[in-house]
């Protein structure tokens, strides 16, 4: 992208989608620019294209900034003056300088007022910008990259990098902008007096060097308190979560001890930050004063010879003042490049990893399927390597429910995450209705392939949201007679807010029947050709089980069904079994032809069914036995 | 610092700039660790720990921390009082001296520069005060640094063992009452307010009003009408304009805090829910929405950019106008020789110096009320009576056999409301005893009462004899094994959650352990063996693998008398079969009972308890509950029918 990306000559990508496909109205515009993807660029420049995207706000900002500052700058000179001519010489009114002072603060404020609010705008722009780019990229994200990385780490990290990276981006500016006013003080202050002006600022050199070494000494120990905080936090929350462990095995006293030994430990580092802060802080608050000693005993001594006026003491007094945030503000700003490097580094890291599973530039739109599935001698291997599927050949006809089973690692489960394309094989094809599923838009296919997961995911929000997951413009009786037809209909109108329960991580907990219920509604709305179901595994009690077979009775009903199965009772429902070992298909037939003609079946069945006799326990998975 | 002009710190800049306030546990965010470019700097800094001396915290059931009902500062800081003292001391010292400078600077004037005997002798000497003043404000704040960091951390250190004590002696029904967020934050955040306070809030509140204080004396040795003229055209805004700033920033903050958390929440459940949104095509609707969500952030983040934005420059326009107020009339005051040119210039200089503090005074001010609501809740958490405590006259029990009886219990988790009622039952020493019933019957509460997590509201529970309540709670556990539904595994080595009960035994001990459960292969298999370390809570491993080590941690605490809640969760042949041997094991020769929730476990107890509605309504063997035809016949019956039907 060129450096100059003007906002409607290059939106991202991700931003040329139809955005507010699926109901929610965008409330805010998208951001106007993305990340450089040239990576011999520097970390600066490949950011440039957001930073310019609020050039308006940020030039804007810093000249203001520039501006009040500058005015600022004339405060102390025009009280030295308003000392020497008003005051002792009484060759100008001293109302002239009043109004004078008057005037400059009000623009002063007024300028700062505009150019700090600009500025922190800008500011927290860029961190939106940031987020949607990152969030947008992760979206688009293939699974291979999910099972690579931890979510609450990505989460962790991604949110302290963006502000590092952001607060560079924004107040680096600001502060060369503020060593800029520096300079045209030091001018004042050589125009009043060029010995006293370097005598005065003799010692501001040493204020930034002080404010770099402590930086460089105090981010090491600040994270080591992260560090210690996070290992006492983690104590904690295992004695509160594992209680009942802890209290049975009488494990109070070690606990405590364990306990009080990271406190110690936290203890340790909060000194060294304090000793630490000791040795600098002072230095660097008092190193402006020191200058201002010097001022007043080689200033007294000009004075005394008529070298210099007595305002100017008064006059330099203020400038020191003045002086002393950039450079200590400078200091910081190295130490802030350093850790925005870092964390952009990170960042690119995952925006320059591309999506493995794409739509093709010449990919069509999968409209009108009939639901005929065939792997031919389809092979895939996962990032690490090792080959899961061997020369796996399979033909679904149109309306057909096949079960595959197996062995654990026989490779069932990645059959069925190859379907919608959650990955890509590694050899062969995969076709859906005569067309290689990656000729396909990766949207139109994943339209007409409903996959229910063995363990089903809610998100936080109303189970009417939850249904219409799939097809958020669904209309409430659609959502109910989705709910209806997957037996969910009863426990949902006895539920607090019925329909409007919110569930998920943070709402109300259903049983695992019931999400698994959830689950069919929200692809029974979807209503696709084609469907991939993974039978749960956990545990669900008869009568719940018998609930969720008839839920998907209704949902295969015509369609193209490939299910993983776990269960006895699920390779009923199917009209074809196929048995695999090894990542292949080693029998092929109905469940009655297989029990006849293949040994391992039997075998394989043999635990399925003493697997299933366990989970098919009198009670559900909370502690019900007994239910008629 | 300054932007865009102005002293102001504590915006944006000041705020998120130190890396303390990042990532702070508790904030639901997990530590993502160091980052690997400072890596270094911190193993620099690690070789210079030295080590620590075993920690001198003693827990016991009897002992109570009486005072922390009465939790104050002072008094958390009384423990301390030589460093309280010395800060204090400090303090005082640094707001005196470092005051100093205006004044000597008058001095050099009016004695030195100006008037009818110039003295370059005067100006030095003025001077070398003014440079000795200055060092002994640099040594007095480095002293006061280091006396109110180790302050702060010892204080915190002590509080964090108390807390952490007071959490250890309160019983069950406080963790099921509480989220564990809550106590989390007990432990985490209340803390740590209280250390930032400590270790620089208080020292700086101290500091910045006894400077404004100091210069107030100053100012009116100096002039006292034009002091009174000062304070009078001043202070009225500046009050004005910090008390509209304190209660603004903090509506602004909380709704900044609730943005961030809706945008952290919105992108943690997008990731992990990532398959679920892929398969529905949801990416395009997300990331409007979560754009929604960022942007609402961004809004409440704007909202305070206005506050920080109009707050900073005001004070400073107030301080500008200050001046030149104080030009006119400090100025006529000199016309009219009233004032000399050396005070006027002194008192700009103190005018500068006055408002510097205010600023930070509101920001230490939040510090200070975040601190006091800490103490508050700390205050409540240490009210809480543990619900099962140790009668003070309660003795050891005893070697048991492993008889237990229920007398007459009744036990409701609120008072109101009874769980169980009357129940009596009697486990004879070595009998396996199967729970079973409804959810919501009590079968799992009964066991609670058992292990003495609760106590009975009516009745008693004795254990070959004696009543839980008249022995410790340490004897008592010691002689219990408990093995819950749902595995806990720490954060550690395998070795350390196997000998969990007693962590001082041998290798060998765990290994006849591990091989007693039939987990000796998988161990063997591991790289690191017993040393393997246990990730987030065990997700590495199989449930059934979890399970198996919770068997074996029982199994190593040799108890008399097992109470095993069954785990519900679906678990492959395999581990189905070696939990079963495994469970053959570890019932030998002990009482146990178990909370069935399947029958074909029920079956194989010695009797089998039905419990319904907080009474036992059956118990007998399986043959001789269905040869009565009873409730657990019913239940027998329907298994029966179903299992053949799905076969």
């Amino acid at each position: 992208m060129s450096a100059t990306a003007a906002p409607d000559r290059t939106p991202p990508a991700r931003a040329a989608r139809p955005l507010d496909a699926g109901g929610v109205r965008s409330r805010f515009r998208a951001p106007q620019a993305t990340i450089d993807p040239d990576r011999d660029k520097s970390w600066v420049r490949r950011a440039l294209p957001v930073v310019k995207a609020h050039k308006v706000t940020l030039v804007t900002a810093l000249t203001l900034s520039f501006v009040g500052l500058v005015l600022q700058v004339q405060i102390p000179n025009l009280l030295n003056e308003a000392v020497t001519n008003s005051l002792q010489h009484h060759t100008v009114a001293l109302s002239h300088y009043v109004t004078l002072v008057f005037a400059l603060a009000v623009g002063a404020g007024a300028s700062a007022y505009v150019a700090r609010l600009f500025l922190l705008r800008t500011a927290y722009a860029m961190e939106f910008d940031l987020r949607n780019i990152i969030y947008a990229h992760l979206t688009r994200m293939s699974f291979a990259f999910y099972d690579r990385v931890q979510s609450g780490q990505l989460i962790s990290r991604a949110n302290s990098d963006i502000r590092s990276v952001q607060m560079y981006l924004t107040f680096a500016p600001s502060i060369l902008v503020q060593c800029a006013v520096a300079l045209v003080a030091f001018g004042y202050m050589l125009s009043i007096n060029v010995p006293l002006a370097f005598v005065a600022m003799a010692t501001t050199p040493l204020v930034y060097f002080s404010s770099v070494r402590m930086r460089k000494q105090i981010f090491p120990v600040s994270w080591l308190i992260q560090q210690r905080l996070a290992d006492v936090a983690t104590i904690v929350d295992e004695n509160i979560n594992g209680v009942r462990v802890v209290k049975s095995f009488v494990a109070e006293p070690r606990e405590l001890r364990t306990l009080a030994g990271a406190a110690d430990r936290l203890k340790w580092a909060y000194i060294r930050d304090a000793d630490i802060r000791a040795r600098f802080t002072p230095t660097v608050q008092n190193l402006p004063q020191l200058g201002l000693a010097l001022v007043l005993i080689f200033g007294g001594w000009l004075v005394i010879h008529g070298h210099l006026q007595v305002g100017a003491i008064l006059a330099f007094s203020a400038y020191i003042t003045m002086l002393q945030p950039p450079f200590q503000l400078l200091g910081m700003l190295i130490m802030l490049g350093q850790r925005a490097k870092a964390s952009a580094g990170r960042i690119y890291q995952i925006l320059d990893e591309a999506p493995t599973v794409t739509d093709r530039p010449d990919a069509t739109a999968l409209t009108h399927c009939e639901g005929d599935v065939s792997f031919a001698a389809v092979s895939f291997a996962y990032g690490d390597g090792t080959e899961v599927l061997h020369d796996f050949t399979l033909h679904l006809r149109p309306g057909e429910t096949v079960a595959m089973v197996g062995r654990t690692a026989s490779g069932k489960t990645t059959v069925s995450r190859l379907l919608p394309r959650f990955y890509d094989v590694t050899g062969g094809a995969l076709e859906v209705d005569g067309h290689d599923v990656r000729d396909l838009t990766l949207a139109s296919l994943r339209s007409q392939t409903g996959v229910v997961l063995d363990e089903p995911f809610l998100f936080t929000a109303s189970l009417r949201e939850n249904i219409a997951y799939g097809r958020p413009d669904a209309s409430l009786p659609e959502i109910e007679a989705a709910a209806r037809a997957a037996g969910a209909e009863r426990f949902i109108a006895e539920l607090p807010d019925g329909y409007d329960t919110v569930v998920g991580e943070r709402g109300y907990t259903l049983s695992g029947g019931q999400r698994q219920r959830v689950a069919i509604a929200r692809t029974l709305l979807v209503n696709p050709p084609i469907l991939v179901l993974d039978d749960a595994t956990s545990a669900v009690d008869v009568q719940v089980e018998q609930e969720i077979h008839e839920g998907l009775r209704v949902l295969m009903a015509g369609r193209t069904t490939l299910v993983v199965a776990h269960r006895l009772s699920t390779i009923g429902l199917a009209d074809r079994v196929v048995l695999l070992d090894g990542g292949r298909i080693v029998a092929d037939g109905t469940h009655a032809e297989l029990l006849q003609s293949t040994p391992l079946y039997v075998e394989v069945l043999a635990q399925v069914e003493e697997a299933d006799r366990q989970a098919r326990r009198a009670g559900a998975e909370d502690d019900e036995i007994g239910r008629p | 610092m300054s932007f865009g002009g102005g002293t102001v710190s504590g915006g944006a800049f000041g705020r998120a700039g130190g890396s303390r306030a990042a990532a702070a546990p508790g904030g639901g965010l997990p530590f993502a660790g160091i980052p690997p470019e400072l890596q270094e700097g911190v193993d620099r800094l690690l070789a210079t720990e030295p080590e620590h001396p075993e920690p001198s915290a003693r827990f016991s059931h009897r002992a109570t921390d009486d005072g922390g009902v009465h939790l104050t500062l002072r008094g958390l800081i009384f423990r301390h009082w030589r460093l309280g003292a010395t800060a204090g001391l400090l303090v005082t010292i640094v707001s005196v001296t470092n005051q100093a400078g205006p004044k000597l600077i008058d001095i050099g004037i009016d004695s030195g520069m100006t008037g009818p005997h110039k003295s370059f002798g005067v100006v030095a000497l003025v001077g070398v005060i003014f440079l000795a003043a200055i060092v002994v404000t640099a040594l007095a704040q480095r002293g006061q640094a280091r006396v109110t960091g180790r302050l702060a951390a010892s204080v915190m250190n002590d509080l964090r063992v108390r807390v952490f004590s007071q959490l250890q002696r309160l019983g069950l029904d406080y963790f099921t009452s509480e989220q564990s967020g809550v106590i989390m934050t007990r432990m985490t955040s209340d803390i740590e307010n209280l250390q930032q306070l400590l270790q620089d809030g208080l020292a700086q509140l101290v500091v910045q009003a006894l400077t404004m204080v100091v210069i107030l004396a100053v100012l009116f040795t100096m002039n006292v009408t034009l002091t009174l003229i000062t304070i009078a055209l001043v202070i009225p805004w500046l009050t004005a304009a910090s008390l509209w700033f304190r209660a603004a920033s903090e509506r602004g903050y909380d709704r900044v805090r609730d943005g961030i958390a809706g945008v952290l929440a919105d992108l943690s459940e997008s990731l992990h829910g990532v398959r679920t949104v892929v398969a529905n095509n949801r990416e395009a609707h997300n990331i409007v929405a979560h754009r929604n969500v960022v942007g609402d952030y961004r809004a409440a983040n704007n909202y305070t950019a206005q506050i920080n934005a109009i707050y900073g420059p005001a004070t400073q326009l107030l301080g500008y106008l200050g001046q030149g107020a104080l030009l006119a009339i400090g100025g006529h005051m000199v016309a009219r020789h009233e004032l000399s040119i050396g005070t006027l210039i002194a008192f700009f200089l103190y005018l500068n110096r006055f408002f510097a503090p205010i600023q930070l005074l509101v920001a230490q001010y939040n510090t200070l009320q975040q601190g006091q609501s800490s103490l508050i809740k700390l205050r409540t958490l240490f009210a809480l009576a543990p619900s099962t405590p140790q009668a003070p006259a309660a003795t050891e029990l005893p070697p048991i056999a492993g008889e237990i009886v229920f007398d007459h219990v009744t036990f409701g988790y609120d008072p109101a409301r009874p769980v169980i009622e009357d129940v009596n039952l009697t486990i004879r020493a070595g009998e396996t005893v199967a729970f079973v019933g409804q959810t919501g019957a009590g079968k799992s509460t009964l066991a609670k009462l058992i292990t003495r997590f609760y106590d009975p509201a009516q009745g008693r529970v004795l254990i070959d004899g004696h009543d839980l309540r008249d022995v410790t709670l340490d004897s008592l556990r010691r002689q219990l094994g408990v093995v819950p539904q749902e595995p806990f595994l720490f954060a550690g080595t395998l070795r350390y959650n196997i000998a969990f009960a007693s962590p001082d035994c041998t290798d060998g001990e765990v290994w006849e352990a591990v091989r007693a459960v039939g987990l000796a292969d998988v161990v063997q298999r591991m790289a690191q063996g017993l040393d393997t370390e246990v990730h987030e809570r065990g997700q590495s491993l199989s449930s059934g693998e979890r399970q198996l080590i919770a068997l074996a941690r029982a199994f190593l605490a040799y108890p008399r008398v097992l109470v095993l809640d069954e785990a519900t969760s679906n678990l492959d042949l395999l581990s189905e079969t070696k939990i079963e041997a495994a469970l053959d094991v570890l019932l030998e020769q002990r009482t146990a009972v178990l909370i069935a929730h399947r029958l074909t476990t029920a079956m194989k107890a010695d009797r089998i308890v039905v419990v319904d509605d907080g009474r036992i309504v059956e118990s007998g063997s399986h043959a001789e509950l269905v040869a009565r035809g009873g409730r657990y016949a019913g239940m027998y019956a329907t298994w029966i029918s179903h299992s053949e039907r799905a076969a």
